[in-house]
């Protein structure tokens, strides 16, 4: 048996003996926190998600007064806000919490109570946020709340304000996980747990984390200069005081594009576990998928300005940041290539994880590809603020990482719950979401290159328009009605799923050598660990891993 | 317009970006044919059905990751050769002295354009000569607005505090659509515009036009209509030629009768959709600067004859 | 694998790593609208390098005292450690107490926040690192509580190292801050 490492942190405050909500509120057990997270993200998802149904139906036909122009700015920021501060992040965040301590063989993080707190005021910077709808109105800037459109003199009401203060507890919360992450990975190892033994989602998310420790303090120190400008009647992004405009983008930005990547990696984690467990082999090139994270990592700090193509930089800048922009495809093409070789010389089960994560393949390829159509930054010249921009950012963060999310959602699932969701209900799922999502975005692309620009409440009926946006709004609902199918086949799942098991997967990573859900100390005993798959090692001791490979 | 106008190029500089996207396309679509064709394979060829064999635990071959490292790398460096030319070529060097041919102020929602050389002053509608390469000087009066029509050049954004320059230009005469591409506030959807381009002897004639003041109307609805024009205020926001009216707050409407369309183009210039734009500039463009006077249909009328006299 | 026993000292020097992202920005800012003209009051005109220099020595000695008090904690010598912690926390508050006479007087004489660019981001940067300040304070109070109260021992030590390196790192900050501002600033203008 492995020796668990001390979590230098007296038991009884990691397991609580109250039953009960208030056990939930007081908890500081990463596995309930982990299940908080999931919950809240799925709540904002929801919400998020009839924000954008708001969105596509006032789009639907042209001239259409469904709601009004200020209600629509506020409806396309608050999607944006929601999705990337209040889900996407969130549940990766709720992912890692719940599973990498398990991963690693440990009793729980190096903070619980840091951990605790991470969660709660991420929740607080969400009510805040939210709260704007009461006090005047949501924010409508735009979820990146460009100067001098977000200063006072041009949005005098406050929804800027609790834009500003959501998601500065939002990012305080972020800086703690990701500092929480870091600490627990580098001393809770179980014994054996070498670095190069990491299992791939925990180290995604040990990357993110350093992402995460970097870009947030930037977007703080942004918010807290416009907080200044905006209550203390200061100038500092305001051209009509002297500031500068264009110093908040590259402030913005400057956190913004690591940003999209503490979106992308943890899902980039989640694929790397699924797809080899369900095509019964290793990941292939395991040091090559680890060794482009970090230069993913690396690289996500150079390339802000290719935000800004279109605000007329010198040459020089737009030549660099678009070389820049353009490098950083690289480590992420190998990636998916690693990923496809996987499955080569498999035995691949269609499980929805496996579905999920196959389809996340084919979308976030598309969407990395569009991408390096913007690093070509004459290209950006015609494409970006257009249709063409959305249905990019689309496909990279809901055909990546929401696609992500929900694969490892159905793989998780057995786990967190000790239940088995329907296959069926899953394929359901999958199926309206693969043809919704790209019905709703395939055809923006098109629609991008028509010259409809983004953030309009309406538009002129030009030859297309009007058919394109109609199927765009028809998948839209079709994605809204996916939704639907998978809150029913969670509910189902956790009424009448199957009992899970310890490893209904037989898959290889330490949180399947506990039972589903795992209780509260986490291991009975922990496997000894040798390799990077210890379940596979034990269960074929003449071909275990690091026996084969050095052979 | 054609439907997809940033494949129906109509300048030099338009024709370097379309070029360009093209043959970045091609590349990029067969990227995605092979890996979508890959996983394609792997999905059919090695699903688990009954007699499938076992998975064979291979761990990877540093050779193929090298050159699925390099290839991209090689291809992506070619990329970056073309489009220093497409930079180059769509959005050229402003040679040293060189005045700009028209300046754009973007405002919260229209498009002011002066001409420097002639003194001609228009909004939301830009007229080109055809055939000659045009120096935009772009600024903002309030917020980040962008200038862009796709069949004619690349988008730029009008900073304030940060003016820009766009060259754009014509290959034939025609119209070519555009619109403000960074959003600026409520009615940012409708702050399009729209280049007429024209041959030489039409566009100098277009300017004379532009530049003659405009009579005082003869007809009693039209002089009813001018006189409302200063009474109900509209002379604190626009400017018209030989008139008591020059501010800029709003847009010059000097030769307004002129123009194809209204209001950023949420409105097209006929005296009906004038008239409901007088009546009600809420209904057709919410929230925009222009306030609702509560005009009677009388009152309404006599500014349609007014205005719709400002040839 | 570094020991858990040593995590609070790696949480900080993470944290550390962050903040300086976030000064980063707050100094670029200082540094661009320096170096653009405008009306109003500069550091040239608005600052006073010497006495704030005054000041800022105690802030440095106070990184000296806590480096006193950490060996006495290693040692262990209890009321050394008590000591030397309240030395550090009178000279971190002989700072603030420095500070904020120069914000009183420099909005006295007119010199606030919205006055011009300089002004503002004179004014976010030496508040955010006086705001670090006092949590430090904070921080270091506590530790000289539970220090008095004989809590402070082997299992906290990681606790107090973590104080440590925060307290250096505030002033390591106030070393770039008065360099830019008070020397750089007022000098080249």
């Amino acid at each position: 048996m492995s020796q668990i490492v001390e979590a230098g942190v007296a038991p009884n405050l990691i397991a609580s003996e109250r039953a009960g909500l208030l056990a939930w509120v007081a908890s500081v057990d990463h596995k309930q926190i982990g299940i908080l997270y999931i919950i809240s993200s799925m709540l904002f998802f929801l919400i998020g998600g009839i924000e954008a149904l708001v969105i596509r139906l006032q789009l639907l036909a042209p001239g259409l007064h469904i709601i009004s122009p200020d209600t629509f700015d506020q409806m396309f920021t608050m999607h944006g806000t929601t999705m990337i501060f209040l889900f996407v992040m969130p549940m990766l965040t709720g992912f890692s919490t719940y599973v990498v301590p398990l991963m690693i063989g440990a009793r729980d993080m190096a903070f619980p109570r840091l951990n605790a707190m991470s969660f709660w005021i991420q929740l607080f910077g969400g009510v805040i946020l939210y709260f704007s709808f009461l006090a005047g109105g949501a924010p409508n800037a735009g979820w990146f709340s460009y100067t001098p459109l977000s200063e006072k003199a041009y949005s005098s009401l406050a929804g800027v304000d609790y834009w500003i203060i959501g998601i500065a507890c939002i990012g305080i919360g972020t800086l703690a996980a990701g500092i929480n992450f870091v600490v627990t990975i580098i001393c809770l190892r179980v014994e054996g747990l070498t670095i190069r033994r990491l299992p791939l989602f925990v180290w995604m998310t040990l990357v993110n984390s350093f992402l995460m420790i970097g870009a947030l303090p930037l977007l703080n120190a942004a918010l807290a200069i416009l907080l200044v400008d905006r209550f203390f009647n200061a100038h500092v992004f305001d051209p009509a005081g002297g500031g500068s405009a264009l110093l908040w983008q590259h402030y913005f930005w400057a956190f913004g594009h690591p940003e999209v990547y503490i979106m992308i990696l943890p899902a980039f984690g989640i694929i790397s576990e699924v797809i080899p467990v369900f095509s019964r082999k290793p990941i292939y090139g395991y040091e090559f998928v680890a060794a482009s994270t970090v230069a993913i990592a690396f690289l996500s700090f150079t390339v802000w300005a290719h935000h800004m193509f279109a605000v007329g930089m010198s040459h020089i800048a737009n030549l660099a940041f678009g070389i820049s922009s353009m490098l950083i495809a690289v480590p992420t093409g190998v990636k998916i290539f690693n990923w496809t070789a996987t499955m080569y010389g498999g035995r691949i089960r269609f499980t929805t994880a496996m579905m999920f994560a196959v389809a996340f393949l084919i979308t976030f390829t598309i969407g990395g590809l569009s991408g390096v159509s913007f690093a070509v930054f004459p290209l950006d010249w015609q494409l970006t603020d257009t249709y063409y921009l959305v249905a990019h950012f689309h496909y990279v963060l809901f055909g990546g990482s929401v696609f992500g999310i929900f694969a490892g959602f159905y793989y998780w699932f057995p786990k967190f719950s000790g239940r088995m969701m329907s296959e069926r209900l899953g394929a359901w799922h999958f199926w309206l979401t693969f043809i919704g999502f790209n019905l709703t975005f395939f055809i923006q692309h098109v629609l991008g290159l028509a010259g409809m620009p983004r953030r309009v409440f309406t538009y002129p009926d030009l030859p297309g328009w009007a058919a394109m946006n109609l199927i765009s709004s028809i998948g839209a609902f079709m994605l809204g009605i996916s939704v639907l199918v998978f809150l029913w086949a969670i509910f189902d799942g956790l009424a009448n799923g199957d009992e899970a098991g310890d490893n209904p997967w037989d898959a290889w990573t330490l949180e399947w050598a506990t039972t589903s859900p795992p209780p509260p100390e986490n291991f009975d005993r922990v496997p000894p660990v040798r390799g990077r798959r210890p379940l596979w090692d034990l269960a074929h001791p003449d071909r275990a891993d690091e026996k084969v490979a050095s052979a | 317009m054609h439907l997809l106008p940033t494949f129906a190029p109509a300048s030099p500089q338009a024709h370097a970006l379309t070029t360009l996207f093209i043959g970045v396309l091609i590349v990029l679509g067969a990227i995605f044919l092979l890996v979508t064709g890959l996983v394609i394979f792997m999905i059919v060829r090695f699903r688990d059905r009954p007699g499938a064999p076992e998975a064979r635990q291979i761990f990877g071959w540093t050779a193929l990751e090298v050159a699925w490292t390099l290839i991209p790398f090689g291809i992506l460096a070619v990329f970056s050769v073309f489009m220093t030319f497409a930079d180059h070529v769509a959005d050229p060097m402003v040679p040293a002295g060189r005045k700009p041919d028209l300046e754009v102020i973007g405002h919260q929602w229209w498009w002011e354009i002066n001409y420097p050389d002639s003194g001609v002053v228009a909004a939301n509608e830009v007229h080109i000569p055809v055939g000659k390469a045009i120096l935009i000087e772009l600024k903002s009066a309030d917020v980040i607005h962008d200038f862009w029509a796709p069949e004619l050049g690349r988008k730029i954004d009008a900073v304030p505090g940060h003016p820009n320059t766009l060259w754009i230009e014509a290959d034939a005469p025609g119209t070519y659509l555009g619109t403000c591409a960074e959003f600026c506030g409520v009615e940012h959807a409708w702050m399009r515009f729209r280049v007429i381009a024209q041959n030489e002897p039409d566009f100098d004639a277009w300017q004379r036009a532009q530049l003659a003041v405009p009579s005082t109307p003869s007809a009693p609805d039209g002089l009813a209509g001018a006189r409302l024009f200063t009474d109900k205020t509209c002379v604190n926001c626009h400017a018209v030629a030989g008139t008591v009216a020059n501010q800029t707050v709003g847009p010059d409407l000097t030769h307004i009768a002129s123009r194809e369309m209204l209001a950023g183009e949420a409105a097209k210039n006929t005296p009906d959709e004038l008239f409901q734009w007088l009546k009600d500039p809420n209904a057709i463009k919410p929230d925009s600067h222009m306030p609702d006077f509560k005009l009677s249909d009388d009152e309404a009328h006599q500014l349609v004859a007014y205005l719709e006299g400002l040839k | 694998m570094i020991s858990i026993r040593e995590r609070g000292k790696i949480a900080v020097g993470l944290f550390i790593f962050s903040e300086i992202n976030f000064f980063l920005l707050l100094i670029i800012a200082y540094v661009y609208y320096h170096s653009l003209p405008g009306p109003g009051p500069t550091a040239a005109t608005a600052l006073n390098p010497m006495r704030t220099g005054m000041f800022s020595l105690a802030l440095f000695a106070s990184s000296a005292t806590i480096w006193m008090a950490s060996r006495a904690s290693r040692r262990p010598d209890s009321r050394g450690l008590a000591m030397w912690l309240s030395f550090t926390i009178a000279l971190g508050v002989l700072f603030m107490f420095g500070q904020a006479r120069e914000y009183y007087d420099l909005i006295a004489s007119g010199v606030t926040v919205s006055r011009n660019l300089f002004a503002t981001t004179f004014f976010t940067l030496t508040g955010f690192h006086g705001l670090h300040v006092m949590v430090g304070l904070v921080a270091l109070s506590i530790t000289l509580g539970l220090a008095r109260a004989g809590k402070l021992h082997e299992h906290t030590t990681d606790g107090f190292g973590a104080v440590e390196w925060y307290w250096h790192f505030v002033d390591a900050v106030w070393v770039v801050v008065f360099s830019v501002v008070y020397l750089w600033g007022a000098v080249a203008s």
